[in-house]
């Protein structure tokens, strides 16, 4: 089998630590060997986090080459632009569409672009691109801040991973603390029906 | 591992998603450690967060220490007394704990004692990158080096056995890479705790001079003999067929195995598992059988310049390829990219066939805005850096310090000129202050405090040094995930402890303007900074205030978020141009809005806006 590849990029403190480690429990549970490799400290607060994922028989490398990736998920718009160097013409593009503007960007230097002009590049440089308004969807769990859970059921709702629905539910179990895991599980299923419903 | 009694409860043969740091804690419990200690530092904080976790019911004593060199004289003092012991801390908390480290191979040990370091290539959290193997050439004693998690457990066993056999401490090296990977890692069985028993042995341990040149000589011995057992390690590995010899240690034999399979070339690799003291005589035979070798390591040339001069004392020619001929950096980490092309080249290939980036990207002509790493929304730092800004001292010069608030640095807020190590701040506004006479704000967190700060500050006093102090005391250790400290009142499982206060200890070291003060009272922050300037002498100010993530953690959370009154908000943006919190950004018609998923809900922005247009509850928009 192939190594996957997924790139997890987002903002400290929306949970891409969380969606890693799921991701590759997910991966544990089908007989899988996976890799997370995830930046700690000073490189969270509030601060770009990009989270590699890697899942297949043997893996070596923790970081994922340079146009390597099979996933981006970008759990927010301006994560997933910067981690296009791992993008080639194959990527899907996974893209949470609620933005977090960085301070840096209001007070000098340049502007955050236009969701619109962001959708463009990734279609631009990827195979395919699906966007979703994930905390919009999470609210209807009761917790916007579940987003990460709804991007990882669109991800598995995709199919596009050697990883059945139950071993991500699994995963999830593994993963998250025991009193959240039905918010977890209910938001990751909005995520599931989301992806089944759309033609990538 | 969402559940961390698994380092407990996992039985051997199970398997588990652990981060690096959890294996090595794991292999730790394995080994049966009976004495593991710390100060925390990414890389490394989680191997004994994970261990205090489980702590109690493994019956092991573990300790945040105040620092990393008294962190490794407790573990020492264990491990000299009979019991395994381990201490663990980033690359840059061992030049803190190298004074005792540089003796103790002298000494040696009796119960096995590991010394982890972890490395930051790339600087991802540390103010520099490097590379701790050096300390076991320094030192003169064994190092370890794991290339991921199962490893990581699984050496720690090996490095328990060599470190009873020399008596000696083994240093063992982790890098981010490692350490913040998570991987499936098998159990295995746990070992008993050695029984402590301490006997006098005065040639032994006690460094007068004339027993420390002998003891130096007995170091040189038991390293001689190591040399064997480093031979005859059987985690040095020959993996692969090929012309082409490749030696390699550590995260860098990832890189190389992936790159190999990339550009489909036969090579055989040496992937050595103990870096110090060299396998010689494995390296010698491997030098014998291939040409061209290529040495790939991150970070510095440690085992290129060895095996250089190794082949040329033993009259060896093989060409040997290094940094220089690879250009691969002595900086940054290494990636699959690099790798790959420079095996390509070695092979004399063309480097022009292989592709990685997405070719479409030079086409992309966008700038991508930045996201440095900000305080948090509620962060009480915040606060005392407005107050700092505020309260109007000219002239000042900035010196702050390693923590969270050394991203006070940053716009809007722009408090710190100077950043060097932990600590510095006490002793650099003193050199400061002193060359220039000018006003000198000296910043520094309440756990960086006990660990350095203090015989800088009695220095401050007893030389009459003039400056302000100002110890941001968020009552934990924010930015490594919350640890307790000597000033936080609570041990290092988190019960109740005597509460050492940074007032207190500032006024015993002779400190005479000691203020403590709430950040989020503005006016009494901005009124004793002026009075602190206008002290002749130094004086300290703690700015007193919880983390605001640990106070959301707790029963209170977090309060409910604010929203900005459009009607009387003129727009002048001092919310966001002077005060820049993440969760204000700029919303239509050119006024502030407030992100209701981000407010923390301090109420700070609330306090200071001009047109008192904020509070209330969430925004609309």
């Amino acid at each position: 089998m192939r190594t996957r590849n997924v790139v997890v990029a987002g903002v400290g403190g929306q949970g891409v630590i969380l969606f890693a480690a799921a991701l590759a429990n997910a991966a544990l549970m089908s007989d899988l060997d996976a890799s997370v490799s995830e930046i700690h400290g000073m490189a969270q607060r509030g601060g770009s986090v990009i989270s590699h994922v890697r899942i297949g028989e043997r893996i070596h490398s923790p970081t994922i080459p340079e146009g390597g990736a099979d996933v981006i998920i970008g759990l927010e718009p301006l994560e997933a632009l910067r981690s296009l160097p791992f993008s080639n013409e194959r990527t899907l593009a996974l893209l949470n569409t609620r933005r977090i503007v960085p301070i840096a960007a209001l007070l000098r230097g340049p502007k955050y672009p236009e969701l619109e002009e962001i959708l463009g590049i990734l279609k631009r440089f990827c195979g395919s691109v699906l966007a979703i308004d994930a905390p919009e969807l999470a609210k209807r769990c009761g917790s916007a801040r579940a987003e990460n859970m709804v991007m990882l059921g669109a991800l598995a709702g995709l199919g596009i991973l050697p990883i059945p629905i139950e071993s991500f539910e699994r995963g999830i179990g593994e993963t998250v603390p025991r009193g959240s895991l039905e918010r977890n599980l209910e938001a990751f299923k909005l995520g599931v029906e989301f992806a089944r419903a759309q033609k990538v | 591992m969402g559940n961390p009694r698994v380092l407990i409860d996992g039985k051997p043969g199970s398997k588990h998603l652990l981060l690096g740091n959890e294996a090595i804690a794991r292999g730790l419990i394995e080994g049966g450690v009976s004495v593991a200690t710390t100060y925390p530092g990414t890389p490394a904080s989680e191997i004994v967060d994970s261990l205090a976790a489980v702590a109690e019911e493994a019956g092991i004593y573990v300790e945040y220490s105040t620092n990393e060199k008294v962190a490794l004289e407790v573990a020492a003092g264990a491990s000299l007394s009979g019991l395994r012991s381990s201490t663990s801390m980033k690359m840059v908390g061992l030049n803190v704990a190298a004074d005792a480290l540089m003796t103790l191979g002298y000494l040696g040990v009796r119960g096995g004692m590991v010394i982890i370091t972890a490395d930051d290539p790339n600087c991802y959290s540390s103010q520099n990158e490097q590379d701790n193997r050096y300390y076991a050439l320094m030192a003169n004693i064994p190092c370890l080096e794991p290339s991921n998690p199962q490893e990581a457990k699984d050496m720690l066993l090996d490095a328990y056995r060599i470190s009873e056999e020399l008596e000696l401490p083994v240093l063992y090296r982790s890098v981010t890479r490692l350490s913040h990977s998570r991987r499936p890692v098998v159990f295995g069985e746990i070992a008993r705790p050695r029984r402590a028993e301490f006997s006098r042995d005065y040639e032994r341990f006690v460094m007068v001079p004339a027993n420390a040149r002998a003891r130096h000589v007995a170091l040189l011995e038991k390293m001689e003999a190591a040399k064997g057992i480093s031979d005859s390690y059987p985690r040095n590995e020959e993996l692969g067929d090929g012309e082409l010899g490749i030696i390699t240690s550590g995260n860098a034999f990832n890189y190389v195995m992936d790159a190999i399979e990339k550009i489909e070339a036969d090579a055989s690799v040496l992937k050595l598992g103990i870096v110090h003291p060299l396998p010689e005589g494995t390296i010698l035979g491997f030098l014998g059988e291939h040409s061209p070798v290529l040495i790939i390591e991150e970070l510095e040339p440690l085992l290129e310049m060895r095996i250089r001069a190794l082949a040329n004392e033993n009259s060896i020619g093989t060409k040997i390829l290094g940094k220089r001929e690879l250009s691969l950096p002595r900086h940054g980490e290494l990636s699959i990219k690099q790798v790959a092309l420079a095996i390509t080249r070695a092979l004399g290939r063309d480097p022009g066939g292989l592709r990685f980036e997405n070719p479409a990207l030079s086409r992309l002509d966008l700038e991508i805005p930045a996201r440095p790493p900000v305080l948090c929304p509620g962060c009480p730092h915040r606060a005392s850096f407005y107050a700092i800004r505020a309260s109007g001292i000219r002239d000042a010069i900035f010196i702050t310090d390693i923590g969270c608030y050394a991203l006070g640095s940053l716009p809007p807020l722009s408090v710190g000129d100077v950043l060097m190590c932990m600590g510095a701040s006490a002793g650099l506004s003193a050199g400061v202050s002193k060359a220039t006479g000018k006003p000198v704000v000296g910043i520094v967190g309440d756990s960086t405090f006990f660990h350095a700060s203090i015989p800088a500050l009695i220095n401050a006093v007893y030389n009459r040094h003039r400056y302000i102090y100002v110890v941001l005391d968020n009552m934990t250790t924010a930015m490594t995930n919350f640890q307790p400290h000597p000033g936080s009142g609570l041990d290092s499982l988190g019960r109740p402890a005597k509460r050492i206060l940074i007032e207190e200890v500032s006024r015993g070291c002779g400190v005479e303007f000691v203020k403590v003060i709430d950040p989020f009272d503005f006016e009494s922050a901005v009124g004793a900074l002026r009075e602190a300037l206008a002290f002749d002498g130094p004086s300290v100010l703690v700015f007193r205030r919880e983390c605001a993530i640990l106070k959301a953690r707790k029963a209170e959370g977090r309060g409910p978020p604010l929203s900005i009154d459009r009607s009387k908000c003129t727009g002048c943006l001092l919310c966001i141009n002077r005060f820049g919190c993440p969760a204000i950004t700029l919303g239509e018609g050119g006024k502030p809005s407030i992100d209701a998923m981000l407010c923390n809900g301090c109420g700070f922005c609330a306090l200071i806006c001009p047109q008192g247009a904020i509070g209330g509850s969430a925004d609309e928009d």
